[in-house]
């Protein structure tokens, strides 16, 4: 009775919402973000350059979508559990703003360069493409860790 | 003075506690590691269970991703040693932290034992009409000791350490 108590104590005590919710949070940007990097280096011409950029894009969006879908959902449990405080955050709100650039970006122009890329050579424009979506990516990341901080 | 007060109370490392600046800065850079190279450590992971990147050989995706998997992990390691010595007297008595850097030390045993007879072997594997099962545990075992060394990383921030006992006897006075 007793370890049944402690246990469901330990399920019901919300303490370890937070955390667990950031544990799945932070594997789960790693991959999306990580596998739209890879997209984005193929797109630069500096890494896996065997593989087309189209090709990289198709193997690797299944993943960056799982992430996202696992990011996302693991980010509305910590928005939720204290929303009071994200919202008078001026960093949640830059963060919240990449986020939604970033995603859209990645769906939309990004999504249509990296399918068309060329084989070889990127020309500039596939570069600057790549080039904004790391600091899209880069700005949401920086968002969310200053939330703490500011 | 313990040693973990000598060592946060070196000057640069006071600078970088006391900053209202550097200290997320360097958080900032640590997380982006983990964002944009971590994730190359599970797409490597994933080519060795056969469940991502097929068009490329093991190879292409251990050999291509390797200098770039370097060049974040020393970043990531420069970031992570400077942020944790900086505070290395609310590091000490965590268990978190430590759990941590022992996960970080068998992720140094992993590499010596997969290294020579996987990550050096690639061509070997690719050659292999089905992935043999020393890459697969090789993998396995690479994502389990990530995923526990970002929780244990994440979870530091959560340890609290017992109160000093009574400080009730100068209240009484």
């Amino acid at each position: 009775m007793l370890l049944q108590n402690a246990v469901a104590d330990a399920l019901n005590n919300t303490e370890w919402a937070f955390p667990l919710a950031e544990c799945f949070h932070i594997p789960a940007f790693a991959l999306s973000i990580g596998t739209i990097a890879l997209v984005d280096l193929r797109l630069l011409g500096v890494a896996l350059r065997r593989d087309s950029t189209a090709k990289l894009l198709r193997d690797t969006e299944p993943w960056t979508l799982v992430g996202l879908v696992i990011v996302i959902f693991s980010g509305a449990i910590l928005f939720l559990s204290q929303t009071q405080i994200y919202l008078v955050n001026s960093s949640f709100y830059f963060k919240m703003v990449c986020l939604l650039i970033a995603i859209v970006y990645n769906f939309t122009i990004h999504r249509k360069v990296a399918a068309s890329a060329a084989s070889d050579a990127s020309p500039v424009g596939a570069k600057v493409v790549a080039i904004v979506s790391l600091l899209l990516w880069l700005g949401t990341v920086a968002g969310g860790l200053f939330i703490a901080f500011v | 003075m313990t040693i973990s007060e000598s060592i946060q109370s070196i000057d640069f490392l006071t600078a970088i506690r006391e900053s209202a600046l550097v200290y997320p800065v360097l958080l900032t850079t640590h997380l982006a590691c983990i964002a944009f190279f971590g994730g190359m450590i599970l797409m490597t992971d994933l080519r060795l269970l056969g469940l991502s990147l097929k068009n490329l050989t093991i190879t292409e995706v251990v050999v291509g991703l390797r200098p770039w998997k370097r060049l974040g992990g020393v970043i990531m390691i420069t970031a992570g040693l400077l942020l944790g010595s900086s505070e290395a007297v609310k590091y000490a008595p965590n268990p978190f932290f430590w759990t941590k850097m022992t996960i970080l030390a068998l992720i140094g045993i992993h590499a010596l034992i997969f290294r020579p007879i996987v990550y050096n072997k690639t061509e070997e594997l690719d050659r292999s009409p089905t992935i043999p099962s020393k890459a697969k545990v090789a993998a396995y075992l690479s994502l389990a000791l990530w995923l526990g060394m970002v929780c244990m990383g994440r979870l530091i921030a959560y340890y609290e350490p017992k109160q000093q006992p009574a400080p009730q006897a100068t209240l009484l006075k």
